[in-house]
């Protein structure tokens, strides 16, 4: 029972920054059609940002704001330079400009901060455990639930109530026609980049929280999960993605906690070959859709 | 691996003979490669005589990378699917190989846990690539099953899924690979004449595949999915066949590529080569071999160069630290100023001897004469497609609730309603496009609501659509040469030519057959379309709003085209059009639609007249005062 309980959190904590992550893309995607590769670089500019106001003295909870907001004005910037130009564009030259800008950004960090990790201390409150009912739950594991769970609420409310966030999610289904009801595009897109920076950004903070170190290539393994899970909740649907991110954290704990030793390396190959199982019986995602055809 | 074994028996064939085997390779095919490969084999033998042993290197690996962009060009270029996986079919070949080549003194020392089978083997590297290459197709085709259900960007993620996968697995089966660590000691056989041959191999293999008639069926698809369904093309199992033969391509790269370097780690076939390969694809233009091949040359040219630089810079300037990436910098800048302002690549859609003005006219050779006319013998009169209490419902939206019609062949039977009235969804219904709800379709007494589009369309149903969908990026005549494949047609390439020749000459438009699809106006693209349907040589054809955004003189010109096709081929045409005065001429019957239902079906005339009708285009209070005075709906 024990165990249950412990990996229980453990996945609802990864999960929750997966969920973060692929929200972020699937935002993007949903508006525009494009597969952002760099994404990931997004919380690794937390990352660098973050380390640099704690060199600087200030302290963490300042960092963790600054950190955050490097990362919105980054993705807004991304689009404006990069992805403006190609907009309607196929999703393969997308996909690839996004490939370009993510390789630029490791070599700039490479050669303009350096390739070595740097470290980045953590406050001494958050390294430890909480005992709930019974259990010890790390403060982290616990910082992770309930940040992922306040940005998802707060998410919903904006995307249900503002007259943004509906036009967000009217672009999400047909962008063509959002436009034509008179709402301003670059706006739209402009905010998409905007929060998917912050969900980056926070899923950043929750990444580099564990890790207590940055590096140039620290996003990329997270969002390349994060792109699993997109295609796993259904390319394109805001709750699949979230879905997707927790269902594949889930995955990962179990066969972590399950898998007898000599199978352990192989580990992250059977985790994304039962997601393509999966995609197998439902290639649309959990909660795709199919399109009409005229 | 050309293709043609394995699509010559299959399901729905409409009983055509095939014939010839030579005669499937298009002279263009031979021409086009033999064009990319004589420069590519003079400059590499003059190197092979003349230059040190470290460029030779340099061109060896210029050679193997080329093929390798070929093999991901065949699955990218033709399905449009950004490949990230292709990497891992290298990796996999490449250790495979190792495995069976190494001398088997060095393995007891560096994969001291081989099983005593694999300890004791040292093969020939012919042998062993070969063994390597099989077995990497097999697993391919077996990885290609769920991947070839995908498509577009989650096809593209899928793939990448598949390279962490195979990357983790060969780092993982530490018996076999020394984990992440380079395998030692696997003997280089592989100089610039032996890469050069198989480069051979490899372009000629591309050239194959793209021009063949699965090739061109694939490339339908990659412009528009459902078009490409509603003439016939089974689209996953042609994804499928073209994922295999790139895998096998990319595979005997890996091998290559291993009895080149001989010493590689994992990590040698993981992100950085597929940016590269994938560089070479964008700078040369995705959708072509040639592309492929000069984005390989150009890319590989502005690599050199950039090294070169790099390395006098940290010469010159920087002792420590070194200033590293300035090659994938520049080949990022490189790749972004592409996608902004040439994103086709230098190549664009075409092939190096299309450029060049059509090799015939090149070599003075004279274009096939018309060795068949169309086929446009009447069809069979028996039978009929019925549509039986259909029923589609989107969510709680009952767009067809039980409708009732049926066309008999040499029948025009007009379906008209108002907006939103369900006549698009009876038609994706009855074309398999979508999935039925309730009811059945038959054709000829059979049953055919549970077959998909393409199956659909092998037995002789044909459509178009209300939003043209035409293949843009391929000619005119492709268009219709697609429509032939998919529907079964196996004829020698000339045959094959006259035949579409004459479907177009049917429609008017054959002077055009050279022109990209996408280019043409407006009417003559609608013309297209039915000529691609009729290449089905369809027993029905459901045309959707054939006269759309016509103006007076084009709507009466394609009733002609229309009426005559009736006449000449006695097929059954069920026409949705808004255009009544065209509706009223043009069929034998009228079936009304209204909230997806059958609300009248007669002669023209009747249905005209009919206050049901009228009141569902006009609405209750206006259709009272119209029936007092004299009705009549479309003048």
């Amino acid at each position: 029972m024990d165990v249950v309980v412990q990996q229980t959190v453990n996945a609802l904590a990864l999960g929750g920054t997966y969920a973060l992550l692929a929200l972020g893309l699937a935002m993007v995607f949903s508006v525009l059609g494009l597969i952002n590769f760099a994404h990931g670089e997004l919380m690794t500019v937390t990352g660098y940002a973050m380390f640099f106001i704690l060199s600087a003295g200030l302290p963490f909870e300042v960092a963790v704001v600054i950190g955050i907001l490097a990362a919105m004005a980054t993705a807004m910037l991304m689009e404006r330079i990069a992805f403006r130009p190609v907009r309607n564009a196929g999703t393969a030259t997308m996909l690839l400009t996004s490939f370009a800008v993510s390789t630029i950004l490791h070599m700039l960090f490479q050669n303009l901060i350096s390739a070595r990790p740097k470290a980045l201390p953590v406050p001494d409150w958050m390294i430890g455990a909480l005992n709930i009912a019974g259990f010890d739950i790390g403060v982290i594991q616990l910082i992770s639930i309930s940040a992922t769970a306040l940005l998802l609420f707060a998410l919903t409310i904006f995307l249900r109530r503002s007259t943004l966030g509906i036009a967000m999610r009217a672009a999400a289904l047909d962008f063509p026609v959002t436009r034509l009801m008179g709402i301003n595009a670059n706006m739209v897109i402009s905010t998409a980049f905007a929060i998917s920076g912050l969900l980056a950004g926070v899923a950043g903070v929750l990444w580099l929280a564990q890790r207590g170190s940055v590096d140039p290539l620290m996003g990329f393994l997270p969002v390349l999960k994060a792109f699993i899970a997109v295609v796993l909740g259904g390319l394109g649907s805001l709750s699949g993605a979230v879905l997707g991110g927790i269902v594949l954290a889930f995955i990962e704990v179990a066969l972590r906690a399950f898998l007898p030793d000599d199978w352990l390396p192989f580990r992250e190959s059977i985790a994304l070959a039962l997601v393509i199982l999966l995609l197998l019986v439902r290639p649309e995602g959990l909660l795709g859709r199919k399109e009409a055809i005229r | 691996m050309g293709g043609y074994a394995a699509v010559s028996h299959q399901e729905g064939q409409t009983g055509k003979v095939g014939r010839g085997g030579v005669g499937f390779i298009a002279s263009g095919t031979l021409a086009g490669s033999a064009i990319l490969f004589v420069p590519i084999a003079i400059f590499s033998l003059i190197a092979w005589q003349t230059f040190g042993s470290a460029p030779q290197g340099t061109v060896t690996h210029f050679l193997i990378i080329t093929v390798a962009v070929l093999g991901f060009s065949v699955f990218t270029g033709n399905t449009g699917i950004v490949s990230f996986g292709h990497a891992a079919f290298m990796g996999l070949a490449a250790h495979i190989t190792g495995v069976l080549t190494m001398p088997v003194a060095q393995k007891g020392v560096f994969l001291p846990d081989l099983p005593s089978w694999l300890a004791g083997v040292e093969m020939n590297f012919l042998v062993a690539g070969l063994i390597a290459v099989v077995i990497v197709t097999v697993i391919a085709f077996l990885i290609g099953m769920p991947i070839a259900r995908l498509g577009g960007a989650s096809a593209s993620i899928a793939t990448l899924g598949l390279l962490i996968i195979v990357y983790g697995v060969i780092v993982g089966a530490r018996d076999f690979t020394r984990g992440s660590q380079a395998l030692i000691g696997v003997p280089k056989t592989v100089d610039i004449p032996v890469a050069l041959i198989f480069l051979g191999v490899a372009i000629l293999l591309a050239r194959i595949f793209r021009d063949s008639l699965p090739g061109l069926e694939l490339r339908a698809v990659r412009e528009d999915e459902p078009a490409a369904r509603a003439i016939g093309v089974n689209v996953q199992g042609r994804r499928l066949l073209a994922w295999t033969v790139s895998a096998a391509i990319a595979a005997l790269a890996g091998v290559l590529l291993a009895h080149f370097l001989g010493v590689y780690s994992p990590k040698e076939f993981y992100f950085q080569i597929t940016f590269a390969i994938l560089v070479m694809l964008i700078a040369g233009g995705m959708t072509s071999v040639s592309g492929a091949v000069v984005g390989a040359i150009v890319v590989t040219a502005v690599i050199d160069v950039l090294r070169g630089v790099e390395e006098h810079i940290n010469a010159a300037w920087f002792s420590e630290p070194t200033v590293f990436g300035l090659t994938d910098i520049g080949l990022s800048l490189g790749i972004l100023a592409m996608l902004f302002w040439r994103r086709d690549g230098l190549f664009g859609f075409w092939e190096i001897e299309e450029l060049a003005g059509g090799w015939r006219r090149w070599f003075g050779l004279a274009t096939p004469a018309d060795v068949a006319e169309s086929q446009a013998a009447r069809i069979d009169q028996e039978g009929a497609l019925a549509v039986e209490n259909v029923a589609k419902a989107f969510g709680g939206l009952r767009a067809v609730d039980g409708a009732n019609l049926t066309l008999r062949p040499g029948e025009i039977v007009g379906l008209i309603g108002p907006n939103g009235s369900g006549k698009t969804t009876l038609l994706g219904c009855i074309s398999g496009a979508l999935d039925l709800t309730g009811g059945k379709v038959a054709l000829d007494g059979t049953d055919i609501s549970d077959l998909a589009a393409h199956q659909i369309a092998r037995r002789r149903v044909g459509r178009t659509f209300q939003n043209i969908r035409l293949f843009a990026h391929l000619t005119v005549i492709e268009n219709v040469k697609a429509a032939l494949a998919a529907s079964g047609t196996r004829l020698a390439a000339a045959a094959m030519d006259a035949r579409a020749r004459a479907l177009l000459r049917e429609l008017g438009i054959e002077s055009y057959a050279g022109r990209r699809a996408g280019t043409l106006a407006y009417g003559l693209q609608r013309r297209l379309e039915i000529a691609r349907a009729l290449a089905l040589e369809p027993r029905y054809l459901l045309l959707d709003e054939p006269a759309a955004g016509m103006n007076e003189t084009e709507s009466d010109e394609l009733l002609g085209i229309l009426g005559r096709l009736r006449e000449s081929r006695g097929l059954g045409l069920l026409v949705v059009d808004h255009d009544l005065r065209l509706i009223m001429r043009l069929c034998d019957r009228v079936v009304v639609l209204n909230r997806g239902q059958v609300i009248a079906e007669g002669v023209p005339g009747e249905v005209q007249a009919n206050p049901d009708v009228i009141e569902a285009y006009l609405g209750k209070r206006r259709a009272a005062t119209r029936t007092t005075s004299a009705p009549s709906l479309g003048d």
